[in-house]
């Protein structure tokens, strides 16, 4: 997928460095702010909303919120009919 | 000149996915003494395909099945007489050995309570064992107490040879493009599949080390054989497994019974097509009806315990299921290209260079007419980079590895280097997307990439030279970006060998089908596209299958 609007939703209070979310992006969507210990959600428009980061996540600090109309197929249904 | 860290590995493995970690396993356990590295571009355990699928294993009763008799039925009903069969029959006779090593690497393979696995039969001859999505995590973890080293979040750049002979690689920081040139004695690719960007869990294969190997001289096999699709819900875009079984048109037709009589474990191309020729004759939406009993999506939760895998899955369903009012489906193109060539040993035609994975399933021979896994082959997507790991541990393991390290050209480290970042030094340029964004208008309609026509095919190669004529522009504001330019590029190259192989192959077979050629010509076309790079032009060439003497024959 290219230039999803997914968004991801982070409760830094919940959080505790942990780096599960960082490690767990296959898709280097998020990067790691070594001095606050939180993740960045730096480039959310390559999100493939695997929801892995958010499965991890032990504390619940992450909601991914898909934004599925955003994601092209790229199949033309107009075109065939 | 850049500053460049340089790095000795005796064996350098790409690619932290469950084949590259399995390899690296194997590699360790052959010979311990070995020096083995992993450089992964994203964090090794966590990356590939195997932890984010459906977690199956294909599983043969070997008291049963006999090797041979699986090679015939997978000749006769899959690869289309184009597979190397024995090859397959080695696959299918080690398949208790890969489940026993999986199981003592620490992989949790669900056992019932006489020891023996717990296992769900598939098709006459085949069955299936989940297994947990935490399985890179613990090859990963074992691999480690061995010894093995890891680079994490460092991509591939180029490949570089002694002669003919490999001797090493480029690699650079997606986070901050700090430059390794890493001097290996052998080097394995598993680097996993081409899929383009356009399925959500198969995102991870975005073809660099197919392209690296490519640019470096290793040939490819079977390219055309990158198209798979798989059938998804129209609004979330969620796969629907077995859902090809259960299609109907507008008209509430049952369009399933215009291309299989039975049900079967996987999708084909066939199954595509229908979707095309309905939707083009007007009956279209395609909408699937599962009857009385309903759609199964949590068939493999209920009979399996996955703890780790279990949270995953449902978050995936239950934010789908959100979205999903109805079972409008429609083909989601995947692709999985997957051509480097491999011999038995999972060498390249580049010594010293070796495959495993997704990145050579087709190049291998193993399958025949049929993409990478699932490949009308439930369960052999992590068992056949299981099986490649296992073959190229013994090979590399049990040689006598030279003591020296082959020369790198600095002449050449310079040039690539230079190339590399030169999307970084630009002040104007066109954005990696929009170089994909014409990838993906030429693979992604199945009509141009499934069911193909020399004139949609033609009309698919307009959008490929489109994108080949911007990658030189292409402009990176940072190395995250940097990383999809170097990918979009890789994305170009696997869609010219696709089209190019394509045209080239004048029948159908298989899962490969051609509304200008629709039958199996067995006379001319019992052979392999090989596609190589010769002084930077393409350049096409056959192989003949060496069929005579295997199990299985073609009867015309």
């Amino acid at each position: 997928m290219i230039n999803t609007k997914h968004k991801i939703e982070f409760d830094a209070e919940k959080c505790v460095g942990c780096q599960q979310c960082y490690k767990s992006c296959f898709v280097d969507v998020i990067r790691w702010d070594k001095e606050a210990k939180k993740p960045v959600f730096k480039y959310v428009e390559d999100c493939e909303h695997c929801f892995y980061c958010q499965s991890v996540c032990k504390k619940d600090a992450i909601k991914v919120v898909p934004d599925y109309s955003s994601e092209h197929l790229m199949q033309s249904f107009e075109a065939y009919k | 000149m850049k500053t460049i860290n340089k790095l000795q590995s005796d064996v350098l493995i790409i690619g932290g996915g469950i084949g590259g970690l399995a390899c690296a396993a194997s590699l360790k356990e052959h010979n311990p003494e070995l020096d083995v590295l992993v450089v992964e571009k994203n964090f090794a355990g966590y990356s590939g395909k195997a932890n984010r699928g459906g977690g199956v294993l294909q599983y043969f009763d070997l008291n049963r099945i006999d090797p041979a008799e699986f090679a015939v039925f997978h000749a006769n009903a899959i690869g289309a007489f184009l597979g190397d069969q024995e090859l397959m029959m080695k696959y299918v006779s080690m398949n208790t050995e890969m489940l026993d090593k999986l199981a003592s690497w620490g992989v949790n393979l669900p056992k019932n309570d006489d020891g023996t696995y717990h296992v769900m039969p598939t098709g006459p001859m085949t069955a299936m064992i989940c297994v947990d999505l935490d399985i890179t995590l613990k090859v990963r973890k074992y691999a480690e107490k061995l010894g093995v080293r890891f680079i994490d979040k460092t991509a591939l750049a180029e490949l570089y040879k002694d002669g003919d002979h490999i001797s090493g690689a480029l690699v650079y920081s997606i986070l901050d493009g700090e430059l390794s040139l890493i001097n290996a004695k052998r080097i394995v690719l598993a680097t996993g599949s081409q899929n383009y960007r356009i399925g959500s869990m198969w995102s991870s294969g975005r073809g660099d080390g197919i392209a690296a190997a490519y640019r470096a001289g290793a040939a490819m096999r079977n390219a055309e054989f990158g198209n798979f699709a798989q059938l998804a819900k129209v609004k979330s875009h969620n796969e629907i497994v077995f859902g090809e079984n259960f299609m109907y048109n507008a008209k509430n037709e049952f369009i399933t019974k215009n291309f299989r009589e039975f049900r079967e474990t996987d999708i084909n191309s066939n199954a595509i097509r229908e979707w095309y020729t309905q939707m083009t004759a007007g009956n279209g939406p395609i909408h699937l009806d599962f009857g009385p009993q309903g759609g199964d999506d949590g068939a493999l939760e209920r009979l399996w315990n996955r703890p780790y895998g279990h949270k995953f899955r449902v978050l995936n369903d239950e934010s789908g299921n959100a979205v999903d009012t109805d079972l409008e489906i429609c083909p989601m193109f995947i692709g999985e290209q997957s051509p480097i060539m491999v011999g038995h040993d999972m060498q390249t035609t580049i010594p010293g260079l070796y495959a495993v994975g997704d990145c050579c399933y087709s190049g291998s021979g193993l399958a025949g007419a049929v993409p990478a896994p699932p490949g009308r082959n439930r369960g052999s997507g992590i068992l056949n980079a299981v099986f490649d790991a296992l073959v190229c541990g013994e090979a590399i393991g049990t040689q006598k590895i030279e003591a020296s390290f082959g020369a790198i050209s600095d002449a050449a480290v310079e040039k690539d280097v230079n190339a590399l970042f030169a999307p970084l030094d630009k002040a104007d340029g066109v954005s990696p997307v929009k170089v994909i964004e014409f990838v993906q208008k030429a693979m992604a309609p199945v009509e141009l990439s499934v069911w193909m026509h020399k004139d949609r095919m033609d009309k698919a190669m307009g959008f490929v030279n489109e994108a080949k004529k911007l990658v030189p522009q292409m402009k990176a504001k940072d190395w995250h970006e940097l990383l999809n330019c170097r990918e979009a590029e890789a994305m170009v190259l696997s869609a010219e060998m696709h089209y190019k192989a394509s045209e080239m192959r004048k029948e159908s077979r298989g899962w490969f089908l051609r509304e200008d050629y629709p039958e199996m010509d067995n006379k001319n076309w019992l052979k392999w596209i090989i596609v190589e790079n010769k002084g930077g032009d393409m350049t096409l060439s056959t192989m003949d299958v060496p069929i005579a003497g295997w199990p299985a024959q073609p009867q015309n």
